[in-house]
């Protein structure tokens, strides 16, 4: 059984001066030249929504949020529908995904100065509370496939999860550090290598 | 990980007849997969479970360059006439009478969360809807909010839609008497009945506790119901005024009174009577005349009250006519706090002002209810869980959610408001100006609804946020008025009951296509909608913000003390209004100014959908734009007929009217001129009508059938006043199908059929 929704943040490393305003035609753009894997449906504006979705590209098996949860712009990928045979599927899938939103991002020129994404802390969300209920002990139901996911992408580097303490009534949360330099780019390379 | 279901998890928490009718649709579920349920079948299935579908269901976007094909995995497989399956759609919640509980809102916070995308958005009709939520997940979501009391059946499709009331009902200090278990009788009593199965057509009804402010609306439902009391053998008897055949609509219509005074004993039973002759002679057929205010019409008031009173009493006694009424003395909500006052409690930075307008204070000494204002009627999960937090600390009973796209929090102890407040803040649920001019309500319009034609939530979003930033210098008179805005003329926003109303159409421009906003003015809030606004004229949406701002400056400026919107506008007349609109009404060449061709909220250029602009010749103005003017003067001596009260004039304008916009549409297709109504009539039909040329997708070809009533059935009687401000509203909007004929034909032929 796999999650009904996995979710990947990364974080802006220079959100200063970001609009999230901005984005909405960036999506749209993205759906005009098909630049995303997998069938885009739509964008959805929630600026107006108090720490909000932000802006989303709705699509059939994934949404694209550029949102500002607790005060901090990031890219949240979210993957559902279920399609993957495992979660370490769903987790890699999401991860390569994730990344390639980044890298459009940090080459997309409506930003001035370019936009930079964090490697050193990933959160990883699971929305499905039925499955993995927001306890610690549900760190053991995702730990391995999630570490073998991250080992792939950060190699060498050590990274370190933790779930994240709040509400017991959200959805479970992990963050994911590493003191690692990778960019974005280095982390992509590790998505389409052989597993 | 568990390989336990939602099903197996809730068990028992889902009463026993949910879970059963849950795994019925999951079973049609089944069968319509397997193209073993025809697809008409299976959306008024769906529907009736709330199971709604939203824009590019049909596998069809525009892009903003081109019309790109959505492709789906599941294939052409659909659940519902041209609806993909995989489509996301949108779920509507009902909650009767608005009222929710903790428990419940964590439930509906959770789903948000797994199902959607994290928002949960409040209707004008009380209830929760969710958007972007495969079909898929339709059932485990249903099974959820059952285990905790709520249903989304019956929240859409031919059926008794949600149960509204005022969300004041028990702390007013008007009402006759608290409505909400009567509100709440009625929902249970109706839903899944066996004779509300057979509409042509939805049904709507509202509780209202008094008759002077806004209450429950009573006056633009299919059945309202007013409180009332009656002495009778010494002893004050509760009942109802009851209120039939009113609605909003393309055309809005004011209920009539069916009966003054209804026991409680009677109103189920009357309900159920209603909905007998409704189903058994209101229109299946031609869905555009198959609201019930069509039958009332068609009947006259005496006859329909006639039907059913004589169905009435043909109906088997039922014990839940009156089994409810025991209940009734013993209803009522608990504080978990005791009476206090605020005096001399610390007062946070931003209360005062916050306690202007979101703080109402009860009837009951020593209680307050607090709005919480949600922009364009949305919040987060997150939210929801923290309000749930604070409502169980220091709320009653239930949170109501309000038609105006807010929440209510009730029996809150006066003293704890600064504390309240506190914890508010951080949560963004501390926004004042709650049932001000920045209050305003909204349909979801094109963002997600497949008949909006404007952005409605977009051009909400950028009058709030300019509202916003001046309301503290805005007079008291302007800060009071009521902005409602729907993206076409369906008026799911209620714009004809505002004050400044508005509702999306659009316009031609050279060679493309320009959003506009038709101004609806004088719309009556109060008296549980007591009348209804006139359309002045359309304006680019881009110009929108400039035309509030030159309305409400003027009425600041012009109206005499203690005047009345309502009044003023009525003072001004609509030669003056359309001269003031009509410096807002020019569009810039796209080269001059491309914004005008793009929605408030939305990079793309503007399109009516899948039918976009057509190729041309690049006619700046048209052989069709010069004559359809003739036809919007014509339209508009009707409305000041209307005004100096010459209802044959304005019929005859109206009709005129018509004609002449058929004329205009006939010439794009034959230039040669005849002036015989019906020449014009028979031509249109051949051309345009027969070809379905004239159908527009979504509204097919109603409009055109109040030209050709008009024209084969003139009035009898040509002065009375109803008819012929019906007939100037059909007028509007067969002009305005006009415009959209021929910008989706532009010199081309295209095939709707």
């Amino acid at each position: 059984m796999i999650p009904l929704r996995t979710q990947v943040k990364f974080f802006l490393e220079n959100p200063e001066g970001v609009e999230l305003a901005a984005f909405m035609g960036v999506f749209q753009r993205w759906i005009q030249q098909n630049l995303l894997e997998g069938l885009m449906i739509d964008v959805a504006d929630y600026l107006h929504v108090f720490d909000g979705p932000g802006i989303v590209l709705i699509g059939h098996a994934s949404d694209y949020f550029m949102e500002s949860h607790n005060g901090r712009i990031g890219l949240l990928y979210t993957r559902k529908r279920q399609t993957d045979p495992d979660l370490q599927s769903q987790l890699r899938n999401s991860f390569r995904l994730a990344l390639r939103a980044c890298e459009l991002l940090e080459n997309d020129p409506t930003f001035t100065p370019r936009l930079k994404f964090r490697t050193d802390e990933i959160e990883i969300r699971f929305a499905d509370r039925l499955q993995i209920p927001n306890r610690p002990e549900s760190l053991d139901l995702v730990k391995r496939d999630l570490e073998t996911v991250l080992g792939e992408l950060y190699g060498s580097n050590a990274v370190h999860i933790k779930p994240v303490q709040q509400d017991a009534r959200h959805i479970f949360t992990i963050k994911a550090t590493s003191v690692s330099a990778l960019s974005i780019a280095d982390l992509q390379r590790q998505t389409s290598a052989e597993h | 990980m568990t390989d336990q279901s939602w099903k197996e998890r809730l068990g028992d928490q889902i009463p026993e007849e949910r879970s059963r009718e849950i795994e019925t649709f999951a079973g049609q579920m089944e069968l319509r997969r397997q193209s073993k349920l025809d697809e008409k079948v299976f959306a008024e299935t769906r529907l009736r479970w709330g199971i709604y579908g939203q824009r590019y269901d049909n596998g069809q976007r525009y892009d903003g360059v081109k019309t790109q094909t959505l492709v789906y995995p599941a294939g052409d497989l659909t659940k519902g006439p041209n609806t993909y399956w995989d489509a996301p759609g949108m779920l509507r919640i009902k909650i009767p009478f608005g009222g929710v509980n903790p428990e419940q809102m964590e439930v509906l916070a959770e789903v948000a969360d797994e199902y959607s995308d994290g928002i949960l958005h409040v209707t004008t009709r009380q209830d929760f809807q969710l958007h972007f939520v495969h079909i898929d997940d339709m059932p485990d979501l249903m099974r959820r909010l059952a285990s905790v009391g709520i249903t989304s059946q019956e929240a859409c499709g031919n059926t008794v839609r949600n149960v509204t009331a005022c969300p004041l009902s028990g702390i007013c200090h008007d009402e006759l008497f608290d409505v909400t278990p009567y509100a709440k009788a009625m929902a249970y009593f109706l839903l899944g009945h066996g004779d509300t199965q057979d509409f042509g057509r939805k049904f709507k009804t509202a509780f209202s506790g008094c008759e002077q402010h806004a209450c429950g609306l009573v006056n633009m439902h299919d059945l309202g119901l007013l409180a009332r009391t009656k002495e009778v053998d010494g002893e004050i008897k509760r009942g109802f005024a009851v209120f039939v055949g009113g609605g909003l609509g393309a055309i809005p219509q004011q209920a009539k009174l069916l009966n003054s005074f209804v026991t409680e004993e009677e109103i189920l039973p009357l309900a159920q009577a209603i909905a007998r002759v409704f189903a058994r002679l209101g229109e299946k057929k031609n869905r555009n005349r198959a609201r019930m205010k069509f039958l009332v019409e068609q009947l006259g008031i005496d006859e329909f009250r006639r039907l059913v009173y004589e169905e009435r009493d043909k109906l088997s006694p039922d014990e839940r006519w009156s089994a409810y009424v025991d209940d009734v003395p013993g209803y009522h909500e608990t504080p978990p706090h005791l009476p206090t006052s605020l005096n001399g409690h610390a007062r946070p930075e931003g209360f005062d002002t916050w306690y202007q307008t979101n703080v109402y204070k009860q009837r009951q000494q020593g209680y307050v209810a607090i709005y919480i204002n949600l922009p364009l009627g949305d919040m987060t999960s997150s939210q929801m869980f923290a309000l749930a937090d604070i409502a169980k600390q220091y709320a009653g009973d239930t949170v109501r959610t309000t038609v105006e796209q807010n929440l209510l929090l009730r029996w809150i102890s006066e003293a704890d408001l600064p504390e309240i407040y506190s914890q508010l803040k951080p949560l963004g649920l501390a926004e004042a100006n709650v049932n001000t001019i920045a209050d305003i309500t909204t349909c979801p319009g094109t963002d997600t609804c497949k008949l909006g034609i404007a952005s409605s939530r977009g051009l909400t979003g950028e009058l709030r946020h300019q509202l916003i930033a001046k309301i503290d210098t805005l007079p008291e008179a302007v800060k009071d008025l009521k902005i409602k805005v729907s993206g076409c003329f369906n008026s799911c926003g209620q714009h004809h009951v505002a004050d400044i109303g508005f509702f999306g159409n659009s316009r031609r421009s050279g060679n493309y296509l320009v959003p506009h906003f038709q101004l609806v003015l004088g719309g009556k809030w109060k008296q549980n909608a007591g009348s209804f606004g006139l359309a002045m004229g359309a304006v680019p949406s881009k110009r929108v913000p400039e035309v509030l701002e030159a309305i409400t400056n003027r009425f600041a400026s012009e109206r005499s003390t203690s005047e009345t919107f309502q009044d003023w506008v009525t003072r001004l007349g609509k030669k003056e209004i359309k001269a003031m609109l009509e410096p807002f009404t020019k569009v810039p060449a796209y080269e001059v100014d491309s914004s005008f061709y793009t929605d408030w909220g939305d990079t793309r250029e503007y399109s009516l959908g899948d039918i976009g602009v057509g190729e041309c010749a690049g006619e700046v103005v048209s052989l069709f734009s010069m004559e359809i003017t003739k036809a919007e003067s014509t339209h508009f001596d009707s409305l000041i007929a209307l005004d100096e009260g010459n209802y044959e004039k304005a019929d005859e304008n109206a009709y005129r009217a018509m004609i002449l916009a058929a004329r205009a549409l006939n010439r794009t297709r034959f230039p040669a001129l005849t002036e015989d109504p019906n020449k014009i009539v028979e031509e249109f039909r051949t051309q345009f009508y027969d070809t379905k040329l004239f159908f527009d997708p979504f509204a097919g070809g109603k409009f055109a059938q109040f030209l050709f009533d008009r024209h084969e059935f003139p009035p009898t009687n040509k002065a009375d006043p109803d008819a012929a401000k019906r007939l100037v509203g059909e007028a509007q909007l067969f002009i305005e199908a006009c415009y959209s004929c021929e910008a989706r034909v532009n010199g081309s032929i295209i095939d709707l059929g």
